[in-house]
C-alpha cells in the first residue's frame, strides 16, 4: 500500500512543500519544485543526522529539533541553516493557533538576568522599540516589541533570572 | 628563585575553568604532575574537573566568589598538597597581589613575579621602562594628561589622529580616537570619566593613532633571572569587539629582517624587566613597516597552541620547569619555525547578531579530525554552557607546510565540523578564510567592520544542497512522529473543521 503525506517547509525564510510516501517499507520524497532527482538516505550518527545519495552525489545533513513546532537546526558541509518541517496537519493547527497569540508575547531566549526594563503596563509601544534589557555572558541584550500596542503585563522584576521559555513582556496588539 | 635550588613540583593546583584548564591538566599528565582543579557550584560536570585527578569545590557561580576568590584557591592547594599553582588566563592569573599571597604560603606561582606584572599592568610604567631600554613604544607622552592646551599641543607635535588612552586600560574600554584639535576637550573628559569609573585611576596619556595596523605579537621565555629567548610571532588581527578570533603564526605580514628586529625586541623587554616564565610581547606595525611596543601580556596566552604547532615546543612543560628552577629547557638556536598554524576561537555568539552571546546545551559536538588538526576544547556534548562565564568554548588549531595549505586544511576542518545546541562562529570563521584580504594577508584589525555584512554572509545554496536539507528536515519530522507509516495514513483525508479543534488541543502540548 502507498500512504503519503504533504509536509509544509521553510528554510532560511522561503516556503516549499514537500510529499513524502512510503511504499513496501521504501521511502520516497518528492520536493514540490522538483529539484534534488532520486533519493537513498538513512539516518546515521545515532540519529543526530541523516546521509543522503542524490544521483549518487553524498550529503551528511546534521539535524537538531529545537522545538515541538517543527523548528530544526541543521548544518550542511558547515552551512547552518534554520528550518520548519511540519505536516499539513499539524502546519493547520499551529497556524491557528499562532493567530490567537498574536506575537505579542516577547519570551527570554536563552538564561540571563533581567537588568532593565524600559517600559511599563499600560504603556503605548512600537513594534521594534526596546522593551527590556537581559544580560548573558556579561552582554546586554535589547529586546524588542515584536508588534505595536499596549503593554499588558510585564512579569518580571529588574534583577530576576530567567530562563529559556519565560515570558517577560506581553503586549496587546491595538485595535484596528 | 636560584636554578641551582630546584623545588619539588608534583602536584598542581590549576586555578581555572574552560578549556585552557583542561591544556593545562593534559600537560601536567604528560609530564607525570598530579593535577588538582578548582570548580564553582555550576562547574561540577565541567571538563576540566572530569579531567583532573583531584577536584575541589570553591563556592558559588559567580567568579567573584570562586575563581577569583585567591584564598579560597590557596586553602585547596595547601589542602591538597599541591606545591605550585598555575593560573592560566584571565581570572587571577595577572594579580600581583594573588601570586605574592600564593609565594607567602609556601607554593610556587607558575608564573611571573608580582614586580613583573606590576610594571607591564600599568600602561604608561611600561611605556617608561621600554623606552629606556631602547625598545620602540607608539610616539607619544609618558606622563599622564589632564588639560585640554596640553593635550592639543602635544597632538600637534606627534600628527592627527591621536589616540587617548587609559594608562590602566584594556579590553578596548578607555580608548579614544581624536582627528582634530576641536574634538580634544570633549574625548579627554569623556576617556577620564570612564576610565576613572571602570579601573578606579584616570590617568590618560597621548599616542600617535596608527592608522591600518596590524597586531603582531612575540611568545618569549624568561629564566627570571635576567635571560629570555623567543618562540617567534604570531598575527591577531581579526578581532570583533577588540577580541582576536582568528590568530596565525607565522605572521604573513613580516619578512625576514623585520622577523627579526620584532623578535629581538621582545627578547630585549622580557630581560629588562627580568621577566620569569612564558609571556608575550604584543607590537603595532604600521603600514610603511615601523612597530611599536604596545604591552605585555604575564601569562599563557589563549593563542599559545599555534607557536606549539610550528615551533614544536610544549609551553606548559617549560613553565613548570622554568618554576621548579630548571630555567628554559629550549635553546634559542635550535627553535625555528616549521609550516604554518591557524587558531580559530570557538565562540557562543551569534554573527549574525553583532556577535551577541548564545547559550544552551550541546546537542552535537562533531569536530573533524585528520591530519594536523589540534582542539583544546572545555566542553563536551551533552554539557551545559553556564551563563557566568567567558562564551569561549574551544579552540581549533590547524597546521599544515605552508599558509595556502594550511588555509585549505581549515576549510576542509571547518566545514567538516558541527555544533548544535548553541549558536557559535565556526561559519563565521567558514566565510573568514574565504574572503580575499584574508587569504593574501594583508587584512588589518578592521577587517570585521570592512567586510562583515550581518545580513548577507552565509554562502548561498546549490539546488543539490537545498533539496538535500529539505528531504533530511522532513525525513527527520516523519520519523520523530512514528517513522512514517502510521501517521502518514492519516493524511489520506482532508482535514475537517472538527479534526482541526481535537488536533488544537494536542498540539499545545508538544
Amino acid at each position: 500500500m502507498r500512504l503519503t503525506k504533504r509536509y509544509i517547509l521553510n528554510l532560511d525564510g522561503q516556503e516549499m512543500t514537500a510529499e513524502i510516501a512510503t511504499e513496501d517499507g521504501r521511502v520516497e520524497i518528492q520536493l514540490a519544485d522538483d529539484t534534488g532527482g532520486p533519493v537513498d538516505a538513512r539516518p546515521v550518527l545515532n540519529g543526530r543526522a541523516w546521509s543522503l545519495r542524490q544521483d549518487n552525489r553524498q550529503y551528511l545533513v546534521y539535524l537538531t529539533a529545537l522545538d515541538g513546532k517543527g523548528s530544526v537546526a541543521a548544518t550542511l558541509a558547515g552551512r547552518p541553516v534554520q528550518m520548519t518541517a511540519l505536516d499539513e496537519l499539524r502546519a493547520l493547527a499551529l497556524a491557528d493557533i499562532e493567530h490567537h497569540d498574536g506575537g505579542g508575547v516577547l519570551v527570554a531566549d536563552i538564561p540571563g538576568l533581567v537588568v532593565e526594563i524600559r517600559a511599563e503596563v499600560g504603556q503605548k509601544v512600537e513594534r521594534g522599540q526596546p522593551v527590556i534589557v537581559v544580560e548573558a555572558m556579561k552582554m546586554q541584550n535589547e529586546l524588542a516589541a515584536g508588534i505595536s500596542g499596549v503593554v499588558s503585563e510585564i512579569p518580571v522584576t529588574a534583577g530576576q533570572a530567567v530562563n529559556p521559555g519565560d515570558r517577560l513582556v506581553v503586549i496587546e496588539p491595538e485595535e484596528a | 628563585m636560584s636554578t641551582s635550588s630546584p623545588r619539588e613540583i608534583n602536584k598542581v593546583l590549576v586555578a581555572n575553568r574552560g578549556e585552557i584548564a583542561v591544556r593545562i591538566i593534559q600537560g601536567l599528565r604528560e609530564m607525570g604532575i598530579r593535577s588538582v582543579a578548582v570548580y564553582s557550584d555550576v562547574d561540577r560536570e565541567a571538563l576540566h574537573v572530569l579531567s583532573a585527578d583531584e577536584a575541589v569545590p570553591i563556592g558559588p557561580a559567580p567568579a567573584a566568589e570562586s575563581y577569583l576568590s585567591g584564598d579560597k584557591i590557596i586553602r585547596a592547594a595547601l589542602d591538597t598538597g599541591a606545591q605550585a599553582i598555575h593560573p592560566g588566563y584571565g581570572f587571577l592569573s595577572e594579580n600581583g597581589d594573588f601570586s605574592g599571597a600564593v609565594e607567602e604560603a609556601g607554593l610556587v606561582f607558575i608564573g611571573p613575579t608580582a614586580e613583573s606584572m606590576a610594571v607591564m599592568g600599568d600602561k604608561l610604567s611600561a611605556r617608561r621602562k621600554m623606552r629606556a631600554s631602547g625598545v620602540p613604544v607608539v610616539p607619544g607622552t609618558d606622563e599622564p594628561v589632564t588639560d585640554p592646551e596640553t593635550a592639543v599641543k602635544i597632538a600637534d607635535e606627534i600628527g592627527y589622529p591621536v589616540l587617548l588612552k587609559a594608562s590602566a586600560g584594556g579590553g578596548g574600554k578607555g580608548m579614544r580616537i581624536v582627528h582634530e584639535p576641536g574634538e580634544m576637550a570633549a574625548a579627554l573628559r569623556e576617556t577620564m570619566g570612564e576610565a576613572g569609573a571602570s579601573f578606579g585611576n584616570d590617568a590618560i596619556f597621548i599616542e600617535k593613532y596608527i592608522t591600518d595596523p596590524k597586531h603582531i605579537e612575540v611568545q618569549v621565555l624568561g629564566d627570571g633571572e635576567g635571560r629570555a629567548i623567543h618562540l617567534f610571532e604570531r598575527e591577531c588581527s581579526v578581532q570583533r569587539r577588540h577580541q582576536k578570533v582568528i590568530e596565525e603564526s607565522p605572521s604573513p605580514s613580516l619578512n625576514d629582517e623585520l622577523r627579526a628586529g620584532i623578535c629581538a625586541a621582545a627578547v630585549k623587554t622580557a630581560e629588562a624587566i627580568s621577566y620569569r616564565g612564558a609571556g608575550t610581547v604584543e607590537f603595532i606595525l604600521a603600514p610603511d613597516g615601523s612597530f611599536y611596543f604596545l604591552e605585555m601580556n604575564t601569562r599563557l596566552q589563549v593563542e599559545h597552541p599555534i607557536t606549539e604547532m610550528v615551533v614544536g615546543v610544549d609551553l606548559v612543560r617549560a613553565m613548570v620547569e622554568i618554576a621548579r628552577g630548571n630555567g628554559i629547557c629550549y635553546r634559542q638556536d635550535d627553535l625555528a619555525q616549521h609550516g604554518w598554524a591557524l587558531e580559530f576561537r570557538l565562540y557562543a555568539e551569534d554573527p549574525g547578531r553583532n556577535f551577541a552571546p548564545s547559550i544552551g546545551r550541546i546537542e552535537t559536538m562533531a569536530i573533524a579530525g585528520g591530519p594536523g588538526v589540534r582542539l583544546d576544547t572545555g566542553v563536551y556534548e551533552g554539557f551545559d554552557v553556564p551563563i557566568h562565564y567567558d562564551p569561549m568554548l574551544a579552540k581549533l588549531i590547524v597546521w599544515a607546510e605552508t599558509r595556502e595549505l594550511a588555509l585549505a586544511r581549515a576549510r576542509r576542518v571547518l566545514g567538516e565540523s558541527v555544533v548544535h545546541g548553541i549558536t557559535h562562529n565556526l561559519p563565521f570563521h567558514l566565510w573568514a578564510v574565504n574572503q580575499p584580504s584574508f587569504m593574501d594577508g594583508t587584512y588589518t584589525t578592521h577587517f570585521v567592520a570592512d567586510h562583515f555584512t550581518p545580513d548577507a554572509w552565509l554562502p548561498e545554496l546549490d539546488d543539490g544542497a537545498r533539496a538535500a536539507l529539505l528531504r533530511a528536515a522532513v525525513l527527520n519530522e516523519d520519523r520523530r512522529r512514528g517513522n512514517g507509516q502510521p501517521t502518514a495514513a492519516a493524511t489520506q483525508e482532508e482535514p475537517a473543521n472538527w479534526h482541526l479543534t481535537a488536533l488544537r488541543a494536542m498540539t499545545r502540548n508538544i
